[in-house]
């Protein structure tokens, strides 16, 4: 069946009056194949005529026809159509040529295919590697937890040292920078500062025993939490007259509502 | 009963028969003229039907048919009702490479997917490929005719290359996967 009408198409091809003989030899072997065909068409009219409707399972049936066909294939010998070369040549040409324009579109396509392949590995990767990220995270996470979750009463306490050590260093080093930065713009008055004799005479009999403003404060935030029920600090000679209007005015210090001479820190919030 | 036979009529030279089936007769005129347009190697004889079994008038003078078509539209549901029971008319050894489906409209909604799945059951139990087509536009129109082109030249017999329908077939049946299997 299959060499009849490929058969034609040659025959159409080959127009050229040197190739009439060729033409003869091929449409002597189309008849002969057709009364084969002929042949065998009668042959299964009357198979099919005499044991019709055996139309038992499908899949045995297909399986009686491919195991028929797979030994027919076995069988079958490949041999030229002609021993014409002229014809040979012709289709020999056509059929390479289709062959060529057949591989070329397979070509394409699996190019295509790989394209995309290789776009869907890489947006596969950076998507692994973005959860991968997720999860180190989330296992950090996990066991900084767990170890959290794990407190027994003796790493509760362990924190609790821990903290208050942290916070007595943080305290330490606030009063040293405190008292560096008063020694520093809030230093005791020169007794040689500038002023007449009179006045400088006068000035250095009270100022021997001056305290430093730091030790103002010192004893201002003693009595404060020491003695919370009074916190008044008398002043008297030793405290410099201008520091304490400093407190005063800058609300670090109140005097005390009655006796003009006390004063006590003010409260923060 | 009379039953469509594969292989009961003589072959015509360089001729390919195709039968279209179909029930509502949307596809068919616009694929025929498609086909017809497309193939200019060899005759093609495109006959129409809304469904089998073929009326018994024209037994004599029909070919022999060398591809049946299915063509089940999803949007609606006597399409595949008509399609289930126009099979029951065929020769089982047609199943042998000689039936394609065609289904139009499969991206419609969520009633041609369940349709889809029972097409593609279907073509399964017989082994059969399942094309989709879409027939709005020329364009699909004409590319449903190239694939319906291809497979029924090789059931023709017109590949030159060892192709026979049979292995065709086996190549390209509907193959369901077990996911399909468990919905």
């Amino acid at each position: 069946m299959t060499p009849a009408p490929s058969k034609q198409t040659e025959m159409d091809q080959d127009s050229q009056p040197s190739e009439v003989a060729a033409k003869a030899v091929l449409l002597e072997e189309c008849e002969e194949q057709f009364g084969l065909l002929q042949k065998l068409q009668n042959e299964i009219i009357l198979a099919d005529t005499e044991a019709n409707d055996d139309q038992s399972n499908e899949a045995v049936n297909r399986l009686i026809a491919v195991t028929s066909e797979l030994e027919q294939w076995q069988e079958m010998e490949p041999k030229l159509l002609t021993t014409s070369p002229d014809v040979l040549l012709a289709v020999g040409k056509e059929e390479l040529q289709r062959l060529n324009s057949q591989l070329k579109m397979v070509l394409s396509c699996s190019q295509a295919k790989l394209d995309a392949q290789e776009k869907i590995l890489k947006r596969e990767q950076t998507w692994q590697a973005e959860k991968k990220e997720a999860l180190n995270a989330v296992c950090e996470k996990i066991t900084r937890l767990q170890r959290e979750n794990e407190k027994s009463e003796h790493s509760v306490l362990q924190d609790m040292k821990r903290k208050i050590n942290n916070l007595k260093d943080y305290h330490s080093s606030l009063m040293e920078m405190l008292s560096d930065m008063l020694a520093e713009h809030f230093p005791l008055p020169d007794p040689q500062g500038n002023g007449t004799k009179k006045k400088r005479a006068a000035a250095y009999d009270a100022e021997i025993n001056l305290i430093s403003l730091s030790e103002i404060i010192e004893r201002l935030t003693n009595k404060t939490l020491e003695t919370s029920h009074d916190p008044y600090v008398t002043t008297d000679d030793t405290f410099w007259p201008p520091y304490t209007e400093m407190l005063l005015r800058n609300g670090i210090a109140t005097r005390h509502p009655e006796d003009c001479n006390k004063i006590r820190l003010e409260n923060f919030f | 009963m009379a039953l469509l036979t594969p292989y009961s009529k003589v072959p015509e030279l360089n001729t390919a028969t195709v039968l279209l089936v179909e029930n509502e007769e949307e596809l068919q005129s616009k694929l025929a003229n498609a086909i017809v347009q497309y193939e200019k190697h060899f005759n093609v004889n495109v006959r129409l039907a809304r469904k089998l079994p073929l009326p018994v008038e024209n037994k004599e003078t029909r070919p022999r048919i060398d591809l049946i078509v299915f063509i089940v539209n999803l949007l609606s549901e006597r399409s595949l009702q008509s399609v289930e029971s126009s099979l029951a008319h065929l020769h089982s050894d047609c199943f042998l490479g000689k039936v394609c489906f065609l289904v139009t409209d499969a991206r419609c909604g969520s009633h041609t997917q369940e349709r889809l799945v029972s097409v593609r059951k279907l073509a399964a139990s017989h082994q059969c490929p399942v094309l989709c087509a879409e027939h709005r536009t020329a364009e699909g129109v004409n590319a449903a005719a190239v694939r319906l082109l291809n497979i029924l030249k090789v059931t023709a017999g017109m590949s030159p290359i060892a192709t026979t329908a049979l292995y065709l077939s086996s190549l390209t049946r509907c193959s369901v996967t077990s996911d399909l299997d468990e919905d």
